[in-house]
């Protein structure tokens, strides 16, 4: 089985280790397979404009610099670790109301999406790129520092078919609504900070390659979750 | 000024003398060593012996899998590496087999094997691997260190004298990436390595750092073997103390070897120091007390608490500042790769030192890979009593602790 982790952010946006130390950190650990998932925040609200502002978000401008530089790394972990890592972004749709916001990772990303568009236009969009859709902490969580994202669970009956996973697991909350709706699932981190490598993650039969792992997760079969602790 | 302060002020300087015997034990061991090494490569020895290394895993440490990688990249011609676990679902063991795929010409075994010889996890750990192992010389090593590619030609050198019995390794702190690491980089590259040196100088007293001991099988088998120290804590101490008993020589290597630590919190760095303070007065008894006389750091900080002025503070400063040149002449010394604006952190950690050298006079249970121990005479382990007083506070202080988590 290999170990995954989907949902990892670094210093392109809110993270507080650096992209190598992060990749390093995952490698040394032993990890199969990772995501590299850093925050594109939408820019038109104030929330949004203060993430630009103190560069919390990936932005058009330096997209393809966030890439160029996640597809170097990935050279490098295959080579050192045996470990493939999966270019991927965070859009963030934060509002004054958790009802109104939602988190959405796009993995295996390969343009500029932003994160203002509608919700369906950006789930085109990341589809036309064989992107893989999850719904991140899609419901309540106890992280008393963060707001709850509720709007795409208020509004699964919508945008479930663009969905191929839901995080069942995010860090240390399991969302045990997911389960019940028998939807697709995933676990991971939400990595911020060194600590959170401690925290659910996911396991898949399957290659070790982007497309198997894609395959996997749409599939949903082969899919397990791992509380990882030390 | 007191005649309290005076005092204070002279055990100062006397701790100070003492620190600077410190740093010039290491310089001596270190450029004796490197005049030794010039002169000899491989020692007498006509072909190197094979070395079974013996690696007990338990979690992830800082940087494991570069550490295990450096024991497979060794210039050495025959030896044999073995991965020791207690369960497969160690997180250790994923990483490990990883090393095992990279290096499929190597000799290398994982080992998953559940001992419950005694109390000691580490040995524990090793006794599957010590049955297993082929060769005559057995190396314990540490999952958390590094090593260089010519670590083992450097450690078997000394055993081209047949009167060696066990040799050990100094060692550095490098990484560090947050406050507790830095906090242990700087005492591993202070403390621990200046009283290593010490010990070993001047008082020719056989002092064994666990993260590196080079051993001979049949030496392990006349001190009874690893189940000898299977109930102590400090196994590292007890193994040389015992070799050395027989006769045999309990060497220091020129060797230095890294320990990686770049993410530990700060209650990571008190927890451990203060478990090695316990160790270390349950061994020394008495001679526990000059730990906290040669911290000057600490004591300086006392006189300008309790009669505050200008000399009591300049004093103090001017402590510091030594203390931290000093540090930062063995940080160049040992090669040591931390920023040299963190030594100015040193004083703090001193403090913080100086506060947990109290707490083993206090308590005598450890906590150690989640089990929890009282430690007697020469660090010998008896398990915490499930009942009676100690039980129930423990119990009630969890409980607490796990509500506010």
């Amino acid at each position: 089985m290999l170990l995954c982790d989907f949902h990892i952010h670094t210093k392109y946006s809110d993270g507080s280790v650096e992209l190598r130390r992060t990749v390093d950190l995952f490698g040394q650990a032993g990890f199969d397979v990772i995501s590299i998932t850093d925050h594109v925040v939408n820019g038109d609200n104030t929330f949004g404009k203060l993430a630009h502002r103190f560069k919390f978000s990936v932005k058009k401008d330096n997209f393809n610099k966030y890439i160029s530089e996640i597809n170097r790394e990935a050279e490098r972990a295959w080579e050192k670790y045996g470990m493939l890592i999966i270019p991927g972004v965070e859009i963030t749709k934060n509002y004054l109301s958790p009802d109104k916001s939602a988190h959405i990772l796009i993995i295996d990303i390969k343009e500029f999406i932003p994160a203002c568009w509608d919700y369906e236009k950006i789930f085109l969009e990341a589809k036309e790129q064989d992107a893989l859709i999850i719904a991140c902490h899609p419901h309540h969580t106890s992280d008393m520092t963060n707001r709850d994202t509720l709007f795409l669970w208020n509004n699964r009956e919508k945008y479930a078919r663009y969905i191929d996973a839901w995080e069942i697991a995010n860090r240390d909350d399991v969302f045990n609504v997911i389960s019940l709706k028998k939807y697709p699932y995933i676990a991971n981190s939400d990595f911020h900070r060194a600590r959170h490598i401690y925290s659910w993650k996911t396991l898949l039969d399957c290659e070790k390659n982007t497309e198997s792992v894609k395959q996997c997760i749409r599939n949903n079969r082969g899919v397990a979750i791992t509380l990882f602790r030390n | 000024m007191g005649i309290l302060t005076i005092m204070i002020f002279f055990i100062v300087v006397l701790g100070l003398i003492g620190y600077f015997l410190q740093v010039w034990s290491i310089r001596k061991i270190l450029i004796t060593s490197a005049e030794q090494r010039i002169n000899r490569r491989d020692g007498n020895f006509e072909r190197l012996p094979g070395i079974s290394v013996l690696k007990p895993l338990k979690g992830l440490d800082d940087n494991l899998f570069d550490n295990l990688e450096s024991m497979c990249n060794q210039d050495y011609p025959e030896y044999e590496i073995i991965f020791s676990l207690q369960d497969y679902n160690d997180p250790a063991f994923k990483v490990a087999e990883k090393i095992k795929e990279k290096y499929p010409e190597k000799k290398i075994t994982l080992l998953v094997e559940k001992c419950c010889a005694g109390l000691n996890p580490k040995v524990n750990n090793l006794i599957p691997a010590y049955r297993i192992a082929k060769y005559d010389y057995i190396l314990i090593s540490d999952s958390n260190v590094m090593v260089s590619k010519n670590y083992l030609r450097e450690i078997i050198r000394p055993f081209d004298d047949p009167g060696t019995g066990l040799v050990t390794n100094l060692i550095k702190g490098t990484g560090g990436y947050t406050l507790g690491s830095i906090f242990e980089n700087l005492h591993l590259n202070s403390f621990v390595i200046g009283s290593v040196c010490f010990l070993d100088r001047f008082l020719k007293m056989p002092c064994v750092v666990g993260k590196s001991m080079l051993m001979k099988k049949k030496d392990i088998e006349a001190i009874g073997g690893l189940e000898s120290v299977k109930d102590m804590l400090a196994e590292d101490y007890i193994l040389g103390k015992k070799i050395y008993n027989l006769g045999k020589k309990v060497v220091l290597s020129n060797h230095i070897i890294k320990n990686v630590n770049n993410y530990w919190g700060l209650r990571q760095f008190l927890n451990r120091h203060t478990r090695w303070g316990k160790l270390r007065w349950h061994i020394g008894g008495i001679k526990y007390l000059s730990e906290l006389l040669s911290n000057s750091v600490f004591l300086s900080i006392f006189p300008v608490i309790f009669s505050p002025s200008l000399i009591t503070i300049s004093f103090a400063l001017f402590v510091c500042t030594l203390k931290v040149i000093g540090d930062i002449h063995i940080g160049r010394t040992i090669k040591t790769d931390m920023n040299m604006f963190l030594f100015l952190l040193a004083p703090i950690k001193d403090v913080l030192i100086g506060l947990t050298w109290f707490i083993p006079l206090l308590s005598n249970k450890v906590l150690w890979r989640g089990n929890r121990y009282i430690i007697m005479n020469d660090s010998q382990l008896i398990p915490c009593p499930e009942k009676g007083i100690f039980y129930y506070t423990y119990r009630f202080v969890n409980t607490i602790k796990t509500r506010f988590a």
